[in-house]
């Protein structure tokens, strides 16, 4: 073969991928409501999950019994303050400090006391009794940890005070100074990591499901065989589905990177977008390697939907994007590692908050490049055997 | 309405449903797939935060305290750092998420009686990680500082250590938690997945069967045919409903038998209001298919009307009363939200209809609206 030769057969190349892409894309902003829906997902789904949604104890209704009704007991009360708390009222007796809590109109309810006042000034241990609604246990314990923090600070200072460790301000006892800095996120604002968790989220979507049911679709209308008995090879057929959806991605996550997360809530983009976008797309890859790997075992589109549940669902939740991955059992920590969203949400952190480059997240990077090496090889050698 | 010709239409569905075997069994494993892995892994608590130290003191004293935090449960030590600049590129790669910086002179300062200053670096990319991590360096910290002080003032006002660890702690807290006793995250998660699941499942059941028939062209026969729309559609969703009625049934047993939460209300109310909710939701599969032509739109809408909802605005993280008012109004308008009441007052309450009838009565006109919008915009015959 001359190289004019191989020069024309790779324009052919091109020209058949180019044309395949083409039909992709034709056939996608046909389904009018699915561009729709696609456009709705990268702005105003983000928009709202970023907006409302918190996981933090925030001003949480308090209501109280107070039994000594002395200055220490309301100087003791006045302390339960927003933003963790807000005092609502009184009760009167248990049995209505229970109804509201039932109800739900009550997070805590704290009681204290007749003597305890008395108590704190004699030196004996003041006993306050605090009942809180654990039906959500994290936030739960993050509300009876502030109860204490601030029973805590509540008892030293008094105790400071009254055994003379404290001298006009300043400490003269062997205490530990707590001094926590919150990095990358300083003020713990919710809206970073919800707007920024629901990006990683509608991506993953995206691309475990467009890739495999445009796939799927051609099975099932028998357009597959057209395609078969054309002179495309599977790498042409596959891979401009791909190409496609992988653009309207990236086009998607450009918009709300710049109009929602860093127009409306401020996200600091510390890291190089040019980076988070390679990732992106090695990552829109790799999944979408797991669609077209799905297709090809699903005979039909309602095959591929309950299996892209099965896949995405489990993939969604464990890999750190609801929950915190530390809290999973040792097992379940070692099959996230199959995940490649587990690498996504590292690396998206990574390089917007924490402003994090190559050098930091290259073991990620290998991750997701390996893993997606071999879903798309895998799901490759399917459809070759399938149709070859 | 005609008895026979629903029947007819509904064994047809089941007929193909049943024959698509790998549909069919499915339409069953992905629920209690997902009850299985989110059981386990979908879990608010804070353990093994991976941290490491840095210890500018070696002392003996500095040493017992980082201890403090090497033998927490809820801390998994990764070993000293030597600088701080090390810190910074272990939390910014995510291998820890906290690192605690004991400062030089940290023995001689407390044996002096001196206050010394602990710097803790907290990774806050997930808030709520940050906040449950903080709380835990607190409290560890203030048992340090509660223990080196009670020494101190032993030795000073020549007391004993009970004593005067009983003057520094003059207030006593003592917690009550209800509902969850024991703070665990599974038995608050388990039911609650059941909202989660039969949010997710049956719409998805509901919608592709209902467009294959749209995007395969066999609803022509339906066109044709003397059936009406109500027949046919009540026939068409009853085989979904079926099944997710059965699923219900086992997400139960999983919550209870496997993950072991308790169950304190009335089974039959329970399993009442389980049904219209799976009416609810089967009647949410219908209405995204009315509007979309093809399957893959029809996944597409259903999982993203579903979905990130049912994970948001339903309560089963976050409680619907801490949502900001934009997200709360959001919340009150979709049916999972009261669900999760029902589940909540049925599991973990123990609570009589009075407290959640309203509930009850809300999905119940969910059920019927969305059943009569799709019923309203569903065409047998399309447009010309």
């Amino acid at each position: 073969m001359t190289t004019a030769d191989s020069i024309s057969v790779f324009r052919i190349w091109i020209r058949r991928l180019h044309v395949m892409t083409v039909k992709e894309f034709l056939q996608l902003f046909r389904d009018l409501v699915l561009l729709v829906f696609i456009i709705y997902a990268f702005t105003a789904d983000i928009y709202l999950a970023g907006s409302g949604v918190s996981l933090q104890v925030k001003e949480a209704p308090v209501y109280f019994m107070d039994n000594d009704k002395s200055q220490a007991s309301r100087e003791f009360l006045g302390r339960f303050l927003p933003p963790y708390f807000r005092v609502k009222g009184e009760v009167i007796s248990p049995i209505e400090g229970t109804a509201l809590l039932d109800k739900g109109d009550a997070m805590i309810v704290v009681d204290i006391p007749s003597s305890f006042q008395k108590s704190i000034f004699s030196g004996e241990p003041a006993r306050i009794q605090v009942q809180i609604d654990t039906t959500n246990s994290g936030l739960g314990f993050l509300a009876s940890s502030y109860a204490q923090q601030i029973a805590g600070k509540y008892g030293l200072e008094m105790a400071m005070e009254r055994i003379g460790l404290v001298d006009s301000g300043h400490i003269n006892a062997p205490m530990i100074i707590d001094d926590h800095r919150v990095w990358f996120n300083p003020n713990q604002d919710d809206r970073w990591f919800m707007s920024l968790s629901e990006l990683l989220t509608i991506v993953t979507l995206f691309s475990v499901l467009l890739p495999g049911a445009a796939m799927v679709r051609e099975k099932e209308r028998g357009t597959v065989e057209q395609l078969l008995v054309s002179p495309l090879s599977s790498f042409q057929i596959m891979f401009p589905k791909v190409l496609s959806m992988t653009t309207v991605i990236l086009i998607g996550s450009a918009i709300s990177i710049l109009f929602i997360i860093k127009g409306v809530f401020h996200v600091p983009l510390k890291g190089s977008l040019v980076l988070f976008f390679s990732i992106t797309t090695l990552y829109v890859f790799t999944t979408a390697g797991l669609g077209l790997f799905i297709s090809t075992i699903a005979k039909n589109l309602a095959q591929v939907g309950m299996m892209t549940v099965l896949i995405f669902v489990p993939m969604l939740f464990l890999s750190g994007a609801w929950t915190p991955p530390e809290a999973m059992p040792a097992w379940m920590r070692t099959v996230m590692y199959i995940s490649p969203l587990h690498y996504y949400i590292d690396t998206g952190f990574g390089i917007l908050l924490k402003g994090a480059g190559v050098r930091i997240l290259w073991r990620e990077i290998l991750g997701m490049a390996a893993l997606g090496s071999v879903i798309f090889g895998l799901g490759m050698w399917r459809f070759r055997k399938q149709f070859g | 309405m005609n008895l026979k010709r629903i029947k007819a239409v509904a064994g047809k569905e089941w007929l193909e449903i049943v024959r698509d075997k790998v549909f069919f069994s499915l339409a069953f494993v992905v629920p209690v797939v997902m009850m299985i892995l989110l059981g386990y892994g979908l879990s608010l608590d804070v353990e093994n935060i991976p941290f490491t130290i840095v210890d500018h003191d070696k002392t003996p004293l500095s040493r017992d305290y980082a201890y403090r935090f090497i033998g927490s449960r809820y801390f998994s030590f990764l070993g000293y750092s030597k600088d701080d600049r090390s810190v910074d590129d272990l939390l910014a790669s995510n291998t820890a998420r906290a690192a605690i910086i004991i400062p030089p002179d940290f023995e001689k300062n407390l044996i002096s009686g001196r206050p010394a200053s602990v710097q803790t670096l907290i990774d806050g990319t997930f808030p709520f990680r940050a906040q449950t991590t903080k709380g835990y360096v607190i409290a560890i910290n203030s048992a340090a500082s509660m223990d080196f002080m009670a020494d101190y003032i032993s030795k000073k006002k020549g007391i004993s250590k009970e004593r005067a660890e009983k003057l520094l702690r003059p207030v006593s807290l003592e917690t009550r938690y209800l509902y969850n006793q024991s703070l665990k995250s599974v038995w608050s998660i388990a039911p609650k997945l059941i909202m989660l699941i039969l949010m997710v499942s049956p719409p998805f059941l509901t919608a592709l069967g209902v467009v294959r028939e749209k995007e395969t062209g066999s609803i022509y026969n339906i066109y044709v045919s003397t059936v009406s729309r109500a027949e046919f559609l009540i026939g068409k969703l009853f085989p979904y409903m079926a099944i997710s009625a059965v699923n219900s049934l086992i997400l139960f047993l999983f919550a209870t038998e496997l993950f072991g939460a308790p169950f304190k209300g009335s089974l039959l109310l329970f399993f009442a209001s389980t049904i219209i909710y799976v009416i609810c939701t089967t009647g949410i599969g219908l209405l995204a298919s009315v509007f979309v032509q093809t399957q893959t739109s029809a996944m597409i809408v259903t999982s993203i009307i579903t979905l990130v909802p049912a994970v948001l605005y339903s309560g089963i993280l976050i409680p619907v009363s801490s949502l900001e008012k934009s997200a709360q109004i959001v919340a009150h308008l979709l049916p999972a939200m009261y669900y999760t009441n029902i589940v909540i007052a049925c599991f973990m309450k123990g609570v009589g209809i009075e407290h959640f009838w309203k509930d009850i009565l809300i999905l119940s006109l969910y059920a019927f609206s969305l059943l009569f919008l799709g019923y309203l915009f569903f065409r047998k015959r399309t447009k010309a």
